[in-house]
């Protein structure tokens, strides 16, 4: 198999078979490509693991000011032995034409015997042919090389004599192939790009987590034989408690719970019988003094249980399946635990046959099919519903049981005086907290924060 | 849900031969949640129709009974006595009609004792005596006081030594500057004269329901007992007295009867009741095919009797079950004593078809309508405030409606706008990347006989480069590919949107929406450093109009 590459790395890669090692800049040369094209065509191979990009340390070296005229004009030992190749000399002569280089050279010379000085005439003895310090010049010109391609002992001596060599410190790159690049076969297509290279991230349009969550739910029911009703947010007291036999002292009636809407009463809040029946068992069962003006209070409703306690009085049928989903409301400090408004659903059965243990199998299919299977039941307390139970879940990644839906059977209570003869199984609970364990938020705020940051990451199916 | 600290070695002493793991187990299947456990102690909570569970004495009375230690009702043996007289005067008709009461000697108070009766007290007086509305107790030193007793009234400033206190104090005095009296006070209204149980002797014994005499406070020497109740309804005071009664003898107290006579009191029978249920409820309501002896058996593993007549059950229910109303309760106390755990669940084919709502079917065409055209779907509260729906947007607040008493100030109005909600959102999202283009559909709330419900559609864009052209094109497609309907938008002027850019959004000649780009100062109040184009639309006006 071949592998499509772009024309800068088919470059790159040929000359580095050819040449195995090579710095960028002896890339470019041996490529013609500009400084810009080796050094992302060096980039994307080196992501591919294809090059291998080593760093090294070096020291450059070139001529300083005084290097430069030695190179044009010989060191100036040299100098001296020149001048002095044609015969003796006079010392001021020599003086006179080597200016102030004639003291060094002169003190280097006698050293090394390269002269022999008499009274009054310098003459040559038998100098070597290339001075010391002469090759480094020469190969070091006028360009810059590295000190590793230098004598060190020749380069010594130009070290010590001032402004001769300039030595900088140079960061140096040496690209070659890694093994899987010697082997690998290049196609011959063109146009290819980096089809691994990292993209820009763009965010999804997405429904929110919750409400798939509570599409989820009411998907679930309605597969079960459910059908969705509506209702209301804002219901009489009546609806909200009364109906439901909630006693009008009840502690969860007062304002430190239930939101009451400012000044607002409702004028009709059901047919006479209702509420002549409604207050009847109220009066008999609680014994006090109901007060239709407390029931006529308009509350944010604090469950859906009103909704299909309507529905039940107002069709009274024999056999239903009914689920009602929507927001709830209790007056609450808002914690990572409890919002002021939340999503319930609430469902009923209404059959001649309902059981506990029918109610009890819904519940079970229902969290199985979300996915939890460790399922218990516990006996609990609802004022309008007996016997009373509540589901327990068991959390793998909390390692704990935890309390889900609640469930009952309506009371007489609740069912006669509204005219419903027949059964009425009953459950329901919060959304918001099987949507903290399945998008694993610990904190119930972060579903009404509108984060985008969470909401363009949350993974969609969980 | 009141909660209660138990012992597991105090219980393990009141129940009889069980383990400590027996107990915790088995909490729940009587309907008591555990909170917390540490070591010895256990925090539990329960159900407030259950005051008889609000003290050790109590729950080992159930768990007795689940375990099969002892079973059947708990029969109240109370000794008749005519030394412990109350009589009524009139004069508290109209403010504390009732009183009763009973006596319990022999018993043993130690600390504990002590703390579980206060507990019980305060339980029985916030839950069903309606902070202390409906009913209220005391209990006092059988032995500091003097019977024959009455209950009348006095006036205000009435003196004695109260409960936790050494000096003498007008009632007047303890309404206004104890926390029990500030709490309580107003139960008694404005009236001058206020109720009060004197001895024979003219000694204060309590100030109902207020606070008891400091004279007859009970200690760990104390051996005899005097409880009495007050209240507004003779039933709810036998009730509760009930209670009280029904623990003190299971703390080993001997019970004797209290004689109560004058304006319309009597003594407290603390009579048994009879109920008949028929096997057949059971069995269908529950879903099992139990015979009678077997719910005879689970009936008294609940602490009542009961015996099978026929198909019918008749059962025995103490003076203290006055949370049975009727046969469906007794079906609970046969599920209970069967055991919930026991209960197979069922699933039985469903007999009707599912179907969701139109109105949820067409909401969440919306949704994907609108995903489709990149916007990001937002949730906010409907119970939102003053600030996010009026003040930073420049609406109109002269018909909010609002909630009484919220314990948080972000939620106290319900919202009449849903775009408010979004901006809101966007001004916490500045640090995130742009475009930014959110929806939310919901329901938004107007005064109208009394409160009308519709459901509202918004939609935001906020980039460099926004602007109306772009949010009337996502609106005008959103609606015709959605719903098939044409939507125009008319020149507008709104206090949220920039004049000049703002345009009514209209159907079929009546205007359904707003549209268009979002005022720079409001941008600015928010600290959006982008234009923002946005709309607002009923639903309820037009895609889910019948």
């Amino acid at each position: 198999m071949s592998q499509v590459f772009h024309e800068i790395e088919k470059k790159i890669i040929a000359s580095l078979r050819d040449n195995p090692k090579q710095s960028p800049e002896s890339l470019e040369k041996s490529t013609q490509l500009s400084p810009d094209q080796i050094r992302r065509g060096i980039e994307w191979l080196k992501l591919k693991n294809l090059a291998i990009v080593t760093e090294s340390k070096s020291s450059i070296l070139s001529l300083g000011k005084n290097g430069l005229e030695s190179f044009a004009k010989g060191l100036p030992e040299r100098r001296l032995l020149d001048l002095l190749k044609t015969g003796p000399r006079k010392l001021p002569d020599l003086q006179k034409e080597l200016g102030f280089v004639f003291g060094p050279s002169m003190g280097l010379a006698r050293k090394n015997n390269w002269i022999e000085v008499s009274l009054d005439e310098i003459s040559i003895k038998t100098p070597p042919s290339e001075l010391l310090g002469e090759k480094t010049l020469k190969l070091i010109g006028n360009e810059k090389l590295s000190k590793d391609k230098i004598d060190g002992n020749d380069l010594s001596g130009l070290l010590k004599r001032p402004d001769f060599i300039i030595e900088d410190v140079v960061k140096t790159k040496e690209i070659s192939l890694s093994d899987l690049a010697k082997s690998i076969k290049i196609s011959d297509s063109v146009g290819g790009i980096d089809v691994e290279a990292d993209v820009p991230e763009i965010f999804v349009a997405r429904t929110h987590p919750l409400k798939d969550t509570i599409d989820e739910i009411r998907e679930i029911f309605v597969t079960l034989g459910f059908s969705e009703i509506l209702g209301n947010m804002t219901q009489s007291s009546f609806w909200n408690f009364d109906a439901l036999f909630t006693p009008q002292d009840h502690p969860a009636r007062e304002l430190q719970d239930t939101f009451y809407l400012d000044g607002i009463n409702s004028k009709k809040i059901g047919t006479p019988e209702q509420i002549r029946k409604v207050s009847e068992s109220h009066k008999k069962n609680w014994r006090y003094q109901w007060d239709i003006n407390e029931a006529r209070k308009m509350v944010l409703r604090t469950h859906t249980t009103c909704v299909t306690i309507k529905h039940l009085a107002e069709n009274k049928p024999d056999e239903a399946r009914i689920f009602s989903l929507g927001r709830v409301f209790r007056n609450e400090k808002v914690s990572y635990k409890h919002l002021v408004e939340f999503n319930q659903i609430e469902g009923i059965v209404v059959g001649k046959d309902a059981s506990l243990r029918n109610l009890m199998g819904i519940q079970r299919e229902f969290y199985k099919r979300i996915g939890i299977t460790k399922v218990k039941f516990w006996p609990t307390f609802f004022p309008y519903t007996e016997p009373s139970l509540q589901t327990m879940v068991y959390n793998e990644k909390l390692g704990k049981w935890i309390e889900l839906f609640g469930m009952g059977i309506f009371r007489p209570e609740v069912t006669k005086p509204l005219g419903i003869t027949q059964p009425v199984l009953a459950w329901g609970g919060g959304i918001e907290r099987i949507a903290m364990l399945k998008y694993d938020v610990g904190d119930v705020r972060e579903f009404y924060n509108n984060n985008l940051g969470w909401l363009r990451s949350a993974t969609k199916c969980q | 849900m009141p909660v209660i600290e138990l012992s597991y070695s105090r219980l393990q002493k009141l129940i009889g031969k069980v383990t400590k793991k027996q107990i915790s187990d088995s909490l729940p299947f009587l309907g008591l949640d555990i909170e917390s456990e540490d070591k010895d102690l256990v925090r539990i909570e329960y159900s407030p129709n259950r005051p008889d569970y609000s003290t050790d004495y109590g729950i080992a009375l159930g768990m007795q009974g689940l375990f099969g230690i002892k079973t059947g009702i708990v029969k109240l043996n109370v000794k008749k006595s005519n030394n412990y007289q109350i009589s009524v005067n009139s004069s508290v008709t109209k403010i504390r009609p009732f009183v009763t009461g009973i006596i319990a000697k022999n018993g043993k108070v130690d600390d504990k004792t002590i703390k579980q009766l206060m507990t019980m007290q305060e339980d029985l007086h916030f839950g069903i005596g309606r902070k202390r509305k409906k009913s209220s107790i005391g209990i006092h030193d059988l032995n500091k006081i003097s019977f024959p007793l009455v209950y009348t009234t006095t006036t205000r400033d009435h003196k004695f030594i109260p409960l936790n206190s050494e000096k003498e104090t007008t009632v007047s005095e303890i309404l206004t500057n104890t926390d029990v009296g500030k709490d309580y006070g107003s139960i008694l209204g404005q009236s001058s004269q206020v109720p009060i149980i004197l001895d024979e002797n003219q000694n204060t014994v309590s100030f109902p329901p207020i606070i008891n005499a400091a004279v007859t406070t009970v200690t760990t020497k104390t051996k005899n007992l005097f409880v009495e109740v007050t209240g507004i309804a003779k039933e709810d005071a036998e009730d509760m007295l009930a209670v009280v009664a029904t623990i003190l003898q299971s703390a080993g107290f001997i019970l004797e009867s209290v004689k109560i006579t004058g304006a319309k009191n009597s003594s407290p029978k603390l009579e048994q009741r009879k109920m008949i249920v028929g096997a057949s409820l059971i069995n269908q309501t529950l879903g099992l095919n139990l015979n009678s002896s077997k719910i005879v058996s689970s009936l008294k593993k609940s602490r009542l009797d009961a015996i099978s007549k026929g198909t019918n059950i008749i059962c025995t229910i103490p003076a203290y079950r006055f949370d049975i109303f009727g046969p469906l309760d007794l079906v609970e106390e046969v599920a209970l004593g069967y055991g919930i755990q026991n209960l197979e669940p069922v699933l039985s084919p469903s007999q009707t078809m599912g179907k969701i709502n139109p109105v949820s079917i067409k909401l969440k065409s919306l949704d994907q309508t609108m995903i489709g055209l990149g916007f990001l779907e937002a949730l906010n509260s409907s119970l939102t405030s003053k600030r996010v729906l009026y003040d930073m947007t420049n609406r109109d607040s002269t018909k909010i409606i609002s909630v009484l008493d919220s314990k948080s100030r972000e939620h106290t109005i319900l919202r009449d706008s849903i775009l408010p909600g979004l901006l809101e959102n966007l001004s916490k999202n500045i640090h995130e990347s742009y475009p930014q283009k959110m929806f939310e559909t919901g329901t938004v709330f107007a005064t109208e006989n009394p409160i009308s419900e519709k459901i509202n559609f918004s939609g935001i864009s906020a980039h460099k480069d926004a602007n109306f052209t772009e949010i009337k094109s996502i609106i005008q497609s959103a609606l015709n590919v959605g719903f098939g309907i044409k939507v125009e938008t008319k020149t507008a002027t709104n206090p949220t949107f920039e004049d000049g850019h703002c345009a009514s959004i209209v159907l079929n000649d009546i205007p359904i929406g707003i549209i268009g780009k979002i005022d720079s100062k409001i941008i600015e109040n928010y600290k959006i450093r982008v234009p923002v184009v946005g709309f607002e639309m009923s639903l309820s006006d037009s895609v889910l109009k019948n």
